[in-house]
């Protein structure tokens, strides 16, 4: 067996150039596949690594219309939520940076703390956050696009609720899971509620609640959308990863195309190393007569080509991977969360998109060779012997 | 012979012979038995719609130990005789018989074994693998066998030693003249001790020197290791080498 691998090997040599550019046209394919993979892998990253036991209630319409802020008093009481807090969609930017996006919210500071336990921030700046009316506090990545400091002003340009609104950074924080966005903005929400006219007033955007039992989420949700059939405003509870679902499901679209320009690259690659074979094949036709008539049988001629594709798609893989790996996660990656770390918080190749990405190398490869190897083993050894010489 | 030679010669000439010299053997044996028997065989093939009958009714009898030539112009059925008898093809009528085996009955697979254990095929264009090394293509047809690596290796050497090329066993077919691509291709041929030697044309890209060398060794072969020799050949001198010559035209014997 190792004999006839290296006869399979020996073949890849048989023409470096061609052998060397089927490899490089594999691994660019198998880069691209990587790339689009993560981004999708980071992308939903919020819904893989959602807090089971968050619930988010919102208007059953639209997350887009509001709630009355009364609301989230009969949601603490509901038996099983053991906090609640609540967030409006502030959606103002940097006059000075308009291009720069990042989320910006109004949200109710100490509530905020207790739900979301796995946003870090350093005593002293929750403290200073908590007492200062016009303070904010930022994530790590945004302080460091938007090169903000913990005590600088920050002016921001409202569009959903317009005119310009001054904070005070007070704290920066960082996220012990990864279900926390480091690039976003919080602020009191009574700071921004005070300025709003009177019909704007007491309104909130959604709820997020924690509860004790992560089972209950269901049993618990609709608990609390059943308190508010009877109301004006009805609600629709889900958990933390049905929201984000929701969210991204606005996204469909751009995920759907991304998906299939991902397949489109594997069966570019496909092609790539089926041709490569089959010319193979086709120039080898004698030499495999050759080997039937001094013995070798049909599965022998199959096993020769399957194994060369093969061999190159193992290459391929190792090579593709091996460049993509350290690519993203040693430079684009940190980039990227940077400079757009509201949509990709986490932007790495997860090694199973990596073990993926070579499996779906050697697999492409032995597909490939299917047909070749099946024209191999079928030649017939004396019309292949007749043809030359 | 070297010693080594006479090794070989032990190992894979004559392994189914009792074990005596080669002299001894020979006057103690009975008479030469047909080894090859073709029967009243016809091979035709369809070409479009019209079928073509390539051979035609043909019987021979070719005895274990003979070097036979096949001449004849071209067409007239040579090859698709050899490729009968080497089993790389069936009779469309009429029985093939060698060393035992009813060629015309036996499926693809039985076929492949048969070549691989009776069998040895010498061509014109010597057919190496280029990416292996005359080492490694010598041991081709052992990777067949269920001989382990040592195994193989003594005896691709020990065939390379019987053609003259021990010194090149590392050399790529590239790297190698015609009469000496064409030596591997024998020491090839013969590493499986194969019963029958099927030769077509083997000096047909050869010079003069180069293809007297290759005739002489075929020769030896003949005599000194009792292979069983059948070549296709247009050349007269190749063919006086042969103890028999026999002429074929349109499909018959004459």
């Amino acid at each position: 067996m190792i004999r006839l691998l290296l006869v399979a090997w020996r073949n890849l040599g048989r023409n470096r150039l061609r052998t060397v550019l089927t490899v490089a046209g594999a691994v660019v394919a198998l880069i691209a596949f990587v790339m689009l993979r993560t981004v999708l892998t980071s992308w939903s990253v919020g819904v893989d690594y959602a807090a089971k036991e968050r619930l988010a209630t919102r208007h059953k319409v639209t997350f887009i219309m509001p709630l009355p802020k009364r609301y989230i008093e009969d949601i603490r009481a509901v038996p099983g939520v053991k906090a609640a807090t609540w967030a409006n969609w502030f959606g103002a930017r940097d006059p000075n940076r308009p291009d720069e996006f990042f989320a910006n919210m109004a949200c109710d500071a100490e509530s905020t703390l207790k739900v979301f336990g796995d946003l870090q921030l350093a005593e002293d700046q929750k403290q200073a956050w908590l007492t200062d009316r016009q303070g904010a506090i930022i994530g790590d990545l945004l302080a460091k696009r938007m090169e903000w400091k913990v005590g600088q002003k920050v002016v921001l340009e409202g569009s959903i609720y317009p005119g310009t609104w001054e904070f005070k950074v007070s704290g920066i924080y960082t996220a012990s899971s990864k279900a926390i966005d480091r690039s976003q903005f919080f602020f009191h929400w009574d700071y921004m509620n005070d300025k709003l006219p009177p019909g704007r007033k007491d309104q909130i955007g959604w709820v997020m609640a924690t509860i004790d039992d992560a089972s209950k989420s269901a049993e618990i949700s609709r608990r609390i959308d059943t308190m508010f059939d009877d109301r004006d405003v009805q609600t629709v509870t889900m958990s933390e990863k049905n929201m984000q679902l929701s969210f991204m499901a606005m996204f469909s679209a751009v995920l759907t195309a991304l998906e299939i320009v991902s397949l489109a690259i594997l069966i570019i690659m496909l092609l790539i190393l089926g041709n490569t074979i089959a010319m193979g094949v086709r120039e080898r036709t004698r030499e495999y007569a050759v080997l039937r008539a001094i013995g070798f049988q049909p599965g022998h001629l199959a096993f020769f080509v399957v194994a060369e594709s093969a061999i190159l798609g193992i290459l391929a893989g190792l090579l593709g991977v091996g460049i993509a790996y350290p690519f993203v996660n040693g430079f684009v990656g940190r980039g990227i969360e940077e400079n757009m770390g509201a949509w990709f918080p986490y932007f790495r190749v997860e090694p199973w998109v990596a073990g993926v990405a070579i499996g779906i190398g050697i697999l492409l490869a032995v597909v490939a060779s299917v047909i070749p190897a099946w024209r191999a083993s079928s030649v017939s050894v004396i019309d292949a012997l007749r043809r030359v010489g | 012979m070297s010693s080594k030679d006479e090794a070989m010669e032990t190992d894979v000439a004559t392994k189914d012979a009792p074990k005596e010299s080669p002299e001894q053997y020979r006057k103690n044996a009975a008479p030469p038995k047909a080894l090859i028997e073709l029967t009243d065989v016809t091979k035709q093939f369809v070409r479009g719609k019209e079928p073509l009958v390539v051979l035609d009714g043909l019987s021979l009898e070719i005895a274990e130990g003979a070097f036979e030539a096949l001449m004849g112009p071209s067409g007239s059925g040579k090859s698709t005789l050899l490729n009968l008898i080497a089993g790389l093809d069936r009779p469309t009528r009429g029985r093939c018989n060698v060393v035992g085996h009813d060629l015309g009955t036996m499926s693809d697979g039985d076929l492949a074994r048969y070549r691989s254990r009776h069998i040895g095929f010498i061509f014109q264009s010597y057919n190496l693998m280029p990416v292996l090394t005359a080492f490694e293509n010598v041991e081709l047809p052992l990777l067949l066998t269920d001989l382990g690596g040592d195994e193989r290796k003594k005896r691709a050497k020990t065939a390379l030693r019987v053609v003259g090329l021990e010194d090149r066993m590392a050399h790529f077919p590239r790297q190698l003249s015609g009469g000496q691509e064409q030596r591997v291709a024998i020491a090839r041929a013969i590493v499986h001790d194969p019963t029958i030697l099927v030769c077509d044309e083997p000096t047909g890209d050869l010079d003069r020197k180069s293809a007297d060398d290759i005739l002489q060794l075929l020769t030896r072969l003949n005599t000194e290791f009792k292979k069983t020799i059948l070549m296709v050949t247009h050349d007269p001198a190749a063919a006086a080498r042969a103890t028999i010559t026999r002429h074929l035209n349109k499909g018959r014997l004459e």
